[in-house]
């Protein structure tokens, strides 16, 4: 398969990892790489061996360039979106997929009317633990899904909201305008995105409640979100980036045959069937799982897609669904009352999921 | 093993971390079993069982057992049939039928003799025989409790033994006369059997009445209920059915309401189904007192060892009957099966079974499959 060339778009601390990532995968030729802050862009060309573009419009109009991978602020998602597919590059975005879903909207629209493939970076399903939990819950190990339980806890130090970890210091993630929120917008979505994975579930109706106590920033710091399942199940999140001395990441997923536990020592199931030649009604820890890159592994399927005309693995409306969870669980505390989460618009634009290439 | 032992080893036992204990009771059960092997002088066999692990849990698993002494006989199972009733009360932990798990379900099993003690007589190896067996493939047995499978006897049919027994002697309490009108309140494997055994005493007729029209294909096939009725559909049919004589055969409080509300006036209701669970809703006087209705308790554990009287056969004669009938074709029960399973999906059985069944009636573990 012909490597897709790829122009990097920003060069902080993730896009270098995208971009070595994607480098690695085997898959992707860094065509180029564009940043605001030149000096750093230029560092990040030389060390990937590629040209550097002074502007982004020079970038795009690089015949070498066939598609961008933007590692940007939230809120130009949706501008460098539709400039570069409105030069016929496909695009690879950072998640979220956009800060609004009129964003979104017009960003699936315009990818294609011009006939250009659009991702979004929910890479973590590609690791393993996550394939396996999702292989468990297709064997039937939890049953029907009932519950599921999102917990997700850390401390985000003043200097986050700075940028001081940057190589470009900017304060937008305590934007509300730019970031589109905070702590489930920035860190909780990938989550979600790899719950919604597993599970084959949605959250249709949300409510949250969320505040910013400890933080300098306007978006919030902590969030408590009720969900009801597209299949009737019931899910809740419990998030804050303000919770001292412990880091706390755990999903359970549970149903009428079993539970699933995911954390940072690995996947627990329980199950009443004899799943993965397991005895049933036991525990069983899966610890070990190969090293891979969820990052390359996203690019590699990307590149397939394309070369292909098939719709990408993590499609531009997975990332709609992401977005439109989060959107409804903050509008749900602005209004007062649990909200309906919007599925995608019926479109003219979008006929079939076969793009072409 | 004396008490005093007993306790110091549970004892032990309390203090040994909970993540060891399995392993080392597996340890313990089989260290055990083999210096019994050599104090005994009987052979370790391995099999299979299916085991209840928890509350609607059960796998298969491997088990090791002690040789048939000297009056046991060694059975290498060809078929189980499952008691429906009575493996999912214990299975899902319903009133009156708690137990703690692993719990070893079935009895009611087909098979061969493969082992015989020196005592023994009347049985050989080779012989076939059906009687009160786990779902294993291999247990030993009494073999005075066993009875010889006749030769134009399917092993599935004889698997079938024990609930044969079971219902031959409630129908026997019943005391149907030729031309009286008979009911039978639920239509599981219980019901289904007593649906035949009944035909058999020349009913005026026989209705069948259960909660819905599920199983109503099997209840009326050559040999079973002449109409069958559904309290889905209309709840008051109740009242019209009007029977001489009623069996229930489900064991629910409220199964036992609706079978005496199914008798005539001064008609007897025979409560056959293992009764579970007590109930507040029952006005005693018009459903039962005032009717002056004659209540039967049939339960297999009231059955005569000897001295049978023609209400009360023993064990082994109702066996033998039930048999004979299976064998001149008086009574089909092959045509009751609606699951043969592999023993390896017992898991996926007992979840059905757990959440009612579905449309099943008979379900057999088939071992020699």
């Amino acid at each position: 398969m012909e490597p897709l060339r790829i122009g990097i778009v920003g060069a902080g601390a993730i896009a270098q990892r995208n971009a070595k990532e994607a480098a690695a995968s085997g898959t992707a030729k860094i065509a180029g790489v564009f940043d605001l802050n030149h000096k750093v862009a230029r560092d990040m060309a030389r060390a990937l061996s590629a040209p550097f573009f002074p502007s982004y419009e020079s970038l795009l109009a690089s015949p070498e360039v066939e598609a961008v991978l933007l590692s940007v602020p939230h809120y130009l998602h949706k501008s460098m979106t539709i400039e570069a597919a409105s030069h016929g590059k496909h695009v690879l975005v950072e998640k979220p997929m956009a800060n609004t879903l009129d964003e979104a909207r017009e960003m699936i629209a315009c990818c294609e009317k011009n006939g250009v493939q659009l991702t979004v970076n929910y890479s973590f399903r590609y690791l393993p633990k996550i394939q396996k939990a999702r292989q468990l819950i297709q064997d039937g190990a939890v049953g029907d899904i009932t519950g599921i339980q999102i917990i997700a806890h850390q401390f985000k130090d003043r200097g986050y909201w700075s940028g001081a970890r940057s190589n470009s210091p900017d304060d937008w993630r305590a934007s509300k305008e730019k970031c589109g929120g905070g702590f489930l917008i920035m860190n909780v979505c990938h989550v979600i995105d790899y719950v919604y994975f597993i599970t084959g579930l949605k959250g249709t109706r949300v409510y949250s409640e969320y505040a910013t106590l400890g933080s300098p920033a306007e978006v919030e710091d902590i969030i408590s979100v009720s969900a009801r399942l597209s299949n009737g199940g019931i899910a809740s999140i419990s998030a804050s980036s303000i919770m001292r001395g412990t880091d706390q990441a755990e999903e359970r997923i549970w149903g009428t045959k079993g539970t699933i536990i995911l954390n940072g020592e690995g996947l627990s199931c329980y199950s009443t069937r004899p799943i993965d030649g397991k005895r049933p009604g036991k525990v069983f820890h899966y610890t070990k799982f190969p090293n891979v890159s969820w990052t390359a592994e996203w690019v590699k399927k990307f590149v397939a897609s394309v070369r292909q005309g098939t719709r990408p693995d993590i499609s531009s409306l997975e990332g709609w669904d992401n977005l439109a969870f989060i959107s409804a669980a903050y509008q749900s505390m602005e209004k007062g009352m649990p909200l309906e989460v919007a599925p995608f618009p019926a479109s003219p634009l979008l006929k079939n999921e076969t793009m072409v290439k | 093993m004396p008490d005093w032992l007993i306790k110091i080893l549970l004892t032990v036992y309390t203090k040994i971390p909970p993540a060891l204990r399995p392993t080392l009771k597996e340890l313990f059960v089989k260290s055990t079993l083999r210096v019994e092997s050599l104090a005994k002088r009987r052979q370790i066999i391995q099999g299979k069982r299916v085991e209840f692990l928890d509350f609607e849990i059960a796998h298969l698993l491997p088990y090791e057992l002690l040789g048939p002494g000297p009056d046991e006989v060694l059975v290498e199972a060809e078929c189980s049939l499952i008691s429906p009733g009575t493996e999912r009360a214990v299975l899902c932990g319903l009133p009156g039928a708690r137990r703690g798990f692993p719990y070893i379900p079935g009895y009611s099993t087909a098979g061969k003799v493969i082992k015989k003690g020196k005592n023994v007589k009347g049985i050989e190896i080779g012989d076939r025989v059906a009687g009160r067996i786990k779902h294993a493939s291999h247990e030993t047995a009494l073999a005075s409790t066993l009875f010889k499978v006749p030769p134009g006897v399917s092993a599935e049919e004889a698997s079938f033994i024990e609930l044969g027994i079971i219902v031959l002697q409630g129908i026997r309490k019943a005391a149907i006369k030729p031309g009286e009108r008979v009911a039978v309140v639920g239509q599981g494997l219980i019901g289904q059997l007593a649906n035949r055994l009944a035909r058999l005493l020349t009913p005026a007729s026989l209705v069948a009445v259960a909660p819905s029209r599920n199983r109503e294909r099997l209840a009326v096939l050559s040999g079973g209920v002449d109409q069958y009725l559904s309290l889905k559909e209309n709840q008051d049919c109740v009242h019209a059915v009007k029977a001489d004589v009623v069996i229930e055969a489900v064991g629910t409080p409220q199964a036992n309401v609706t079978a005496m509300q199914c008798a005539r006036e001064g008609g007897r209701v025979v409560l056959l189904g293992s009764s579970r669970g007590l109930t507040r809703d029952w006005d005693v006087w018009n459903v039962a007192q005032e009717r002056n209705l004659t209540i039967i308790g049939a339960h297999i554990s009231d059955m005569p060892e000897r001295d049978a009287s023609p209400q009360r056969w023993t064990y082994a004669q109702e066996g033998k009957l039930f048999l004979e009938l299976v064998e001149t074709k008086r009574l089909n029960v092959a045509d009751l099966i609606t699951w043969r399973a592999k023993p390896e999906e017992c898991n996926a059985v007992y979840e059905v079974l757990a959440e009612g069944g579905r449309d099943h009636v008979g379900i057999t573990f088939n071992w020699g499959a």
